[in-house]
């Protein structure tokens, strides 16, 4: 199964991500997005299941801001 | 061959594809190398070609006159950048820039409309995934807007 996840970092001119990933994603979860790394405060399903995928949204935070730099 | 149609399976676009069907995508993907900073695409520009994420992170940005480039989303592996151009013809709608260094396959329209013409049953797949694909983009856009 491929968790393809939307991730929203509120309030940051980054413009989130949209990546694949193994696992599900849980609140608590630290995801790399290139060299920044972001905490997952808010997961939801975002749309139904199809075939191999799942399709969720995740609202995150910055947790290394150095590497975000 | 095989590693191909593995790394296929892991793209949303080509989910519901046999392994024949799949050995007959990756029979017209090109892979590119990018190193960090590299441009894929460039708005405005004419493009022939779709590009699916195999290994890195890219940006897109889309400039609006009078205003500095804004970053959209950014797109890491499994994920496709470029295919509105495979379908609409138009020139680039955003400029794609890659994050990280990046591994991409490049797929010609051409050589995608054959595909799609030449097999009823890929195209009908490839196409249902690619408005899939253009929703859950505009999804997450509205989801970073609010």
């Amino acid at each position: 199964m491929i968790y393809k996840v939307s991730i929203v970092i509120p309030g940051a001119e980054h413009g989130g991500a949209i990546l694949n990933l193994r696992e599900m994603p849980k609140v608590g979860d630290h995801i790399k997005v290139g060299d920044m790394e972001v905490e997952v405060l808010e997961v939801m399903d975002l749309v139904p299941p199809r075939g191999d995928f799942h399709f969720m949204h995740a609202t995150c935070k910055v947790v290394d801001e150095e590497k975000s730099a | 061959m095989e590693e191909m149609i593995e790394l296929l399976k892991g793209v949303e676009f080509f989910d519901g594809l046999t392994d024949a069907e799949l050995q007959r995508v990756a029979g017209i993907c090109r892979e590119v190398r990018y190193r960090k900073g590299d441009l894929i695409t460039t708005q405005g520009e004419e493009g022939e070609e779709m590009y699916i994420v195999r290994d890195g992170l890219v940006e897109v940005t889309i400039g609006e006159s009078g205003t500095a480039p804004r970053t959209v989303v950014n797109l890491g592996t499994g994920q496709v950048v470029g295919e509105m151009a495979l379908v609409d013809r138009g020139p680039r709608s955003a400029t794609v820039r890659c994050v990280t260094d990046a591994v991409v396959n490049a797929i010609k329209r051409d050589a995608f409309d054959q595909l799609c013409q030449s097999d009823h049953h890929i195209g009908l797949i490839v196409y249902r995934n690619l408005a899939a694909d253009l929703s859950f983009k505009l999804r997450h856009r509205h989801l970073s807007r609010r």
